[in-house]
């Protein structure tokens, strides 16, 4: 059998901006973003299930305010919980600390207590602090109250996940942004036939993406069934 | 200039780099040029030696292609560009990058917003308010220390920064030291790292002023205690004023020396309680003239009602709708009070089920929540089945026959004699009112 052809090594734009961004049911969610992006403000807690862009909300935070030529700090504390809370140490240099995943350090002592001084911090010198979590603060586990009626004085947005329209909408604005070309058919039978979750959507336009680079053929509906197989 | 060079970095960066990694380890990073050389601050030690390992060599790379006539050295090293305290103050922070950071330890400055005009005083806290207001009369006087406690988000940070701001004010006190208690540990640790123990104690023995917050975090830092101890003693001895707040009565704080907690109490000890409705709805409608808007009483007493647990989950609450009747630009009425608030509601209705109400008051009681459904009338049994009746009545909007069904199927007269019987109950008999009121607290958190 041949090796398959390696893919070229190049990286597209993956920032995740406010343009790659589709508001679906979260308009006033993403708009206390933007607000927050441009001017800092009390501390924001967005919360949602998984896949409702809460950490691109937070990332296009970050680089909204980079862009102004300010620094800012994006934490996911998912996966820098195996460290050391030091991380959070001196962040209120910064303009901005997004901290996402707030619940994966939920019940570890160290890290809340890290956390609420961050908190104070940031609020004694005006830094903005956006987190999200799964959950809203006082649902979060948190054994430490101070934290948590900390976090309960942020502003609060629940997300929502989008609804088919809208992912077909956030599919196709994403293969724009990476130059592929993906027919409305074939976009509208990815949405259709497989799970309804945004992330796992886009992970399969990345599947597709280099297997349709190797292979040199379209994103057409039979290569979708033959890359994933037909969906049960 | 610098910023162009680090911008015209970051932009090619952010080609090269995942988003997530860009935005945790690069856009944090703060630059400065000068002397031939490009120095990068990072937040912290753990920022710092991140970029070295992983970008160091791409930045520096970047650097030259940017100016290949004459590159300049990039240089990572944690602080911040613009020198704050804090920046100079973090943790890990060697003695050779900020050899000065510890002789003056950082001081957290008072929020000028925090003063007694802008305190909304109620039944729940007028005492607190009024002794806080003796203490910027007679400072160092009778009540010193003067010693707040309650539960968290109740205004006791209020009233702390509202004495120092008045302190200020009224020129008795040069050097007036707000601080949270973590931030005391933190400068102890660094200054006994830096070997600079006696600038540290210098420092806050020579305050007039010191208000600490949040004394519950030195529960089982024995050094600190130790140290807070004698800074504590050094200021009471020289009648230099201190204030401390504390979620709990100081006796009852775990982990904290018998000395301190006796001393502690040597001043004025005064509880500040959770706000009533009326001074929630006052606090609201104040917070939102504040911010230019004018809350209609409906709206305010609808949020009062519904958030109970602390004022700073009020507030958010109310930053909430403002901020949405800014975006939409519609007027704040009921209903667009509702919907914005939907998902706290919804959340809340979650949480406050009949049947949590019945496991948190059986719990609290320490009976079986079989027992609250049962036909027993005992009174050990009866009162809190009436508590917990009543607290289903004001925490859920169920009507009075779900409530009765959902006690083991009883009337719903027998759901509005107990809610009455508890609200006198509330009115003769302290010991109920307290229950009623921890059990409500434990319900909206």
């Amino acid at each position: 059998m041949p090796t398959p052809q390696l893919a070229l090594d190049f990286r597209w734009d993956e920032s995740a901006d406010f343009d790659a961004l589709i508001e679906g049911p979260n308009t006033e969610a993403v708009a206390a973003a933007r607000a927050a992006a441009c001017l800092p403000g009390g501390p924001l807690h967005f919360h949602g299930p998984p896949a409702t862009a809460k950490s691109h909300i937070l990332q296009a935070i970050c680089g909204a305010v980079s862009a102004r030529g300010s620094a800012a700090v994006y934490l996911p504390l998912g996966e820098l919980c195996g460290y050391s809370p030091a991380v959070l140490s001196g962040l209120e240099t910064t303009a901005l600390v997004a901290v996402d995943d707030i619940d994966a350090v939920a019940g570890e002592q160290a890290w809340e207590e890290a956390l609420f001084d961050l908190h104070n911090r940031l609020r004694e010198l005006g830094v903005q602090l956006v987190t999200a979590a799964r959950q809203p603060p006082e649902a979060l586990g948190m054994g430490l109250p101070d934290l948590v009626s900390r976090l309960q004085g942020a502003v609060l947005y629940g997300l929502r996940p989008l609804g088919d329209d809208e992912r077909l909408a956030a599919l196709q604005r994403r293969a724009e942004r990476r130059g592929l070309a993906l027919p409305a058919a074939s976009a509208r039978y990815l949405v259709q036939r497989f799970p309804r979750d945004t992330r796992d959507l886009f992970e399969r336009l990345d599947i597709l993406d280099e297997a349709s680079l190797r292979s040199r053929r379209r994103l057409t509906i039979p290569f979708i069934r033959e890359v994933f197989g037909a969906p049960g | 200039m610098s910023e162009t060079l680090w911008q015209a970095c970051l932009n090619r960066l952010q080609r090269e780099v995942p988003a997530q990694q860009l935005n945790t380890w690069i856009r944090p990073l703060q630059s400065e040029e000068g002397n031939g050389e490009l120095r990068l601050f990072a937040p912290n030690r753990f920022v710092r030696d991140w970029v070295e390992t992983h970008f160091y060599e791409r930045i520096q790379e970047l650097v030259t292609t940017q100016r290949p006539q004459q590159p300049p050295a990039v240089r990572l090293v944690v602080g911040s560009m613009v020198g704050t305290p804090e920046a100079t103050a973090s943790n890990d922070v060697s003695p050779e990058e900020q050899p000065a950071a510890v002789a003056e330890p950082a001081a957290s400055s008072l929020n000028p917003n925090f003063t007694f005009d802008t305190f909304v005083e109620g039944k729940s806290n007028q005492l607190a308010r009024a002794a806080s207001m003796q203490v910027v009369e007679n400072p160092g006087g009778a009540y010193n220390p003067l010693f707040i406690y309650g539960g968290v988000g109740l205004g006791k940070t209020h009233l702390m920064h509202a004495i120092g701001n008045q302190l200020l004010k009224n020129n008795r006190y040069g050097q007036v030291i707000y601080l949270h208690s973590e931030r005391f540990v933190a400068d102890m640790v660094k200054a006994l790292q830096h070997n600079a123990i006696d600038a540290f104690k210098r420092h806050y023995r020579g305050v007039d002023a010191l208000l600490i917050d949040d004394i519950q975090f030195f529960a089982g830092k024995e050094r600190s205690q130790e140290e807070f101890f004698h800074t504590f003693n050094a200021l009471l001895e020289g009648q230099q004023q201190v204030v401390m707040t504390c979620d709990r009565y100081p006796k009852e704080v775990n982990g904290l020396e018998e000395r301190l907690k006796s001393r502690f109490g040597w001043g004025l000890t005064m509880a500040i309680e959770p706000p009533e409705l009326e001074t929630r709805v006052a606090i609201l409608k104040r917070k939102a003239e504040d911010d230019s808007h004018e809350l209609p009483d409906e709206v305010a007493f609808f949020i009062a009602k519904r958030i109970r647990s602390n004022i700073r989950e009020l507030e958010g609450a109310l930053r909430r709708v403002l901020a949405n009747a800014q975006f939409t630009g519609q007027a704040i009425t009921l209903d667009f009070t509702k919907h914005a608030l939907r998902d706290l509601l919804a959340l809340q209705d979650k949480l406050v089920s009949i049947e949590n109400i019945q496991k948190t008051v059986a719990e609290y009681y320490k009976i079986r929540h079989a027992d609250l459904l049962s036909k027993r009338r005992s009174r050990s049994i009866a009162r809190p089945r009436q508590v917990a009746m009543a607290l289903a009545k004001e925490l859920t909007s169920h009507s009075l026959p779900e409530i009765g069904e959902a006690f083991g199927g009883r009337d719903h007269t027998t759901v509005l004699h107990a809610s009455r019987k508890i609200a006198e109950l509330r009115q003769s008999d302290t010991g109920v009112d307290e229950d009623y009121g921890n059990l409500v607290r434990t319900l909206s958190t």
